[in-house]
């Protein structure tokens, strides 16, 4: 008898990874320049939030990344939602490359690095850096999708999706009654096919609702009035698709006196039972369940309680994500909850792993600022939390700055425009550079402090 | 691997203050310091522990406590006993004891109760006895008020003085909102770490900053303390701290 033992490999979860500095398994957020920002890719367990901007454009073509990843990593999908249509959402997820569109693509942007946006080189020896630091991953994890074009609708028709959108709210019962009636849980899976196919021809030439393309292929957000209407148009049309692909399944219990707004009760409900399938129980590496919610905390979630139940909920849907194999991204309009009352905001952050702010430049004086010409907005970093592990995985830079081009979404170091001329012949350019050294955005925005120059560390 | 910070603080001894606050500011983790000192206490042959994860997962401090270089695994149902409420949240759902009020006992009463048996059933069989509570500012978001918190608090200062070698050690974030009630808690003990950002922004070298103050000496008149200021780097096997005037530029 010998001494050599069959290793016992166990097979890892579908679109995960171990990390190499952390050692936690991690999957791809869907934009793989936001991996590279939190460390190759969210752990499993963690919350990641995504402060929304004025217009909700970015935070939504974030969430879709995160679903588009989902449906392609084969991997479980929770969408929850009060202000968006789930399932139109989930039709409207971006198509993914293939490798040799990934290849062409490369080639475009390497020679386009090259030579410049005016074929300006400021420096040959920059010209080998990437945009931002990339990780050397031993597995790589994650896709790379086209924002101008929509999945095929046979992707999702495969796709195990639970899709909540409160249109159940009539029909909660008391506690220990069971329930006849259908269950909030709508799944994509029952849905008939030639029905999906048929939606998806309807829809797929439809371009993006809120979104136009400029002359320079990058995406601006058009005025609020047509943003609503086309928003009103859509879910007109989305209204009849959802009903039908209602399902009965489980009953409900109505979770008494836990929350104030039913609504919260709802959602949470069906997230546990959702993570409680099997498959998900942690150690057994079977599968990874995504859920993504969508503008929580808008004012369709406010009533009298407001803060309390948002705080209660996060806190039980933190030990609900980090007890199985899941993630879980949600959105949230902070600036409107800041307004509501600011010390939430801080609360809120406490409670997630990650918190990242899009600061749009749309609707702001920005917007036609010289300095920031090239970028749709800014990204902070407002926290990034050890989970599973003592230290966490700190970013090169924290100047981040995002543009939303017409395939995809960008996240690069922030930097000024270069100066062309010994003086600024244009004054507006001097104001530029004065305004962005004196903005409290800029520099390290990291747990940034207002009274900054108020005294030293060290 | 921790033994810095433990010095820092003055938590290297076996016997430690009855009473220990750790406040957290805004947005700072220092959630560092509980593994720190849970791995200092589990390594103290017949020290027993009493976890209660308000904040975490069992699960992270046993990922954390392999980073710094112990098990804890190891101890758990020895030396060292769990509270994890976040876990039983997670699968008994909205029917967790936790959530409702089962005789009439509100969330911060179950807590001292099952704290209190957990003290009666082990702390006869050990030689110190140590309470970690991570976190408080969690107690609030379930629906805790602050006279319940501070009133929890008070109970297990109590409980420490009615027994020797026992030291409750609680922690608590968002500090600079809940400011009076974490300045309640700590007036309970002896030793108070405030976990600071920098002021000046993020350094690459340093994390932040620990106040610590300590009582020396309460008289009846006037009330003897030391405070100390160090800069603490959290690396992934270690935790390095600085004086002030350490860290430079490096040229």
């Amino acid at each position: 008898m010998t001494s050599f033992r069959k290793r016992n490999v166990q097979k890892p979860i579908p679109g995960t990874r171990t990390s190499p500095h952390t050692a936690q398994i991690i999957t791809s957020s869907g934009n793989p320049y936001l991996d590279v920002v939190i460390g190759g890719g969210l752990p499993v367990g963690s919350i990641c939030l995504i402060e929304e901007d004025r217009f909700m454009t970015h935070a939504k073509v974030l969430a879709k990344y995160f679903l588009a990843e989902g449906v392609l990593s084969k991997q479980e999908i929770f969408l929850g939602s009060l202000d968006d249509i789930p399932a139109e959402m989930l039709r409207r997820l971006p198509r993914p490359l293939t490798e040799v569109e990934q290849r062409e693509e490369q080639i475009a942007s390497e020679q386009t690095g090259e030579t410049g946006e005016n074929g300006l080189r400021i420096a040959w020896r920059y010209n080998d850096l990437p945009l931002v630091s990339s990780e050397h991953a031993t597995a790589k994890i994650g896709h790379h999708f086209n924002l101008m074009e929509q999945m095929d609708s046979r992707m999702l028709y495969y796709a195990n999706t639970v899709i909540w959108d409160d249109s159940h709210k009539d029909n909660w019962i008391g506690d220990g009654e069971l329930s006849k009636s259908s269950s909030p849980s709508i799944s994509m899976d029952q849905q008939p096919m030639a029905e999906a196919m048929g939606e998806e021809d309807s829809t797929a030439v439809e371009p993006e609702a809120n979104v136009e393309a400029d002359a320079d292929g990058d995406i601006k957000p058009l005025d609020n009035n047509a943003t609503t209407a086309a928003t009103d148009s859509t879910a007109n049309n989305t209204a009849t698709v959802t009903t039908n692909t209602k399902t009965g399944s489980q009953p409900a219990v109505w979770p008494q006196n836990v929350f104030h707004n039913t609504r919260y009760g709802g959602l949470l409900n069906d997230i546990q039972q959702q993570l409680r399938d099997e498959s998900f129980i942690t150690g057994t590496k079977k599968h990874l369940c995504r859920v993504c919610l969508t503008s929580l905390g808008s004012p369709l979630w406010y009533d009298d309680n407001f803060g309390e139940d948002l705080l209660k909920f996060l806190t039980l849907l933190m030990a609900s994500v980090r007890n199985c194999n899941s993630v879980c991204l949600i959105t949230m309009p902070m600036h409107l909850i800041a307004k509501y009352d600011a010390s939430l905001v801080p609360k809120i952050r406490q409670l997630v792993d990650y918190a990242i702010e899009l600061e749009s430049f749309a609707g702001s004086e920005r917007e036609t600022h010289p300095a920031f010409k090239e970028y749709s907005g800014l990204l902070h970093l407002h926290k990034m939390s050890a989970l599973n592990t003592l230290a966490v995985h700190m970013p090169e830079t924290t100047d981040l700055a995002f543009k939303l081009r017409r395939k995809k979404f960008v996240i690069e170091r922030f930097h000024l425009p270069p100066e062309l001329q010994e003086s600024p012949a244009n004054p507006q350019s001097a104001l530029a550079a004065d305004d962005i050294m004196a903005s409290p955005k800029c520099g390290s925005n990291v747990l940034i402090n207002s009274n900054a120059s108020a005294s030293l560390d060290f | 691997m921790a033994t810095s910070v433990l010095l820092a603080c003055g938590l290297n001894e076996q016997k430690l203050p009855g009473f220990v606050h750790i406040s957290e500011e805004s947005n700072v983790d220092g959630s560092f310091l509980i593994s720190c000192i849970l791995g200092q206490r589990l390594r103290i042959s017949n020290a027993g522990t009493l976890l209660v994860c308000l904040q975490h997962h069992y699960q992270h401090y046993f990922n954390a406590g392999m980073r710094l270089g112990y098990n804890t695994n190891i101890f758990q149902g020895k030396t060292l006993n769990v509270i994890d409420v976040l876990s039983d949240m997670a699968s008994e759902g909205l029917s967790c004891k936790w959530l409702k009020n089962p005789d009439g006992l509100t969330l911060t009463e179950q807590l001292v109760e099952d704290i209190r048996a957990q003290v009666e059933s082990n702390y006869a069989n050990r030689n110190s006895y140590t309470i970690l509570i991570d976190n408080l500012s969690i107690l609030f978001n379930l629906g805790a008020s602050k006279l319940q918190v501070q009133q929890f608090c008070q109970d297990l200062a109590s409980l420490a003085k009615e027994r020797d070698n026992l030291t409750v050690i609680t922690k608590l974030s968002n500090s600079d909102i809940y400011q009076p009630t974490d300045n309640n808690v700590a007036k309970l003990g002896q030793v108070r770490i405030q976990v600071v950002r920098l002021k000046s922004g993020v350094f690459r070298e340093v994390d932040g900053k620990l106040l610590i103050e300590r009582v020396l000496d309460e008289g009846s008149y006037a009330c003897e303390e030391a405070r100390k200021e160090v800069l603490y780097k959290v690396n992934d096997r270690n935790v390095k701290v600085f004086t002030p005037g350490e860290v430079g530029v490096k040229v």
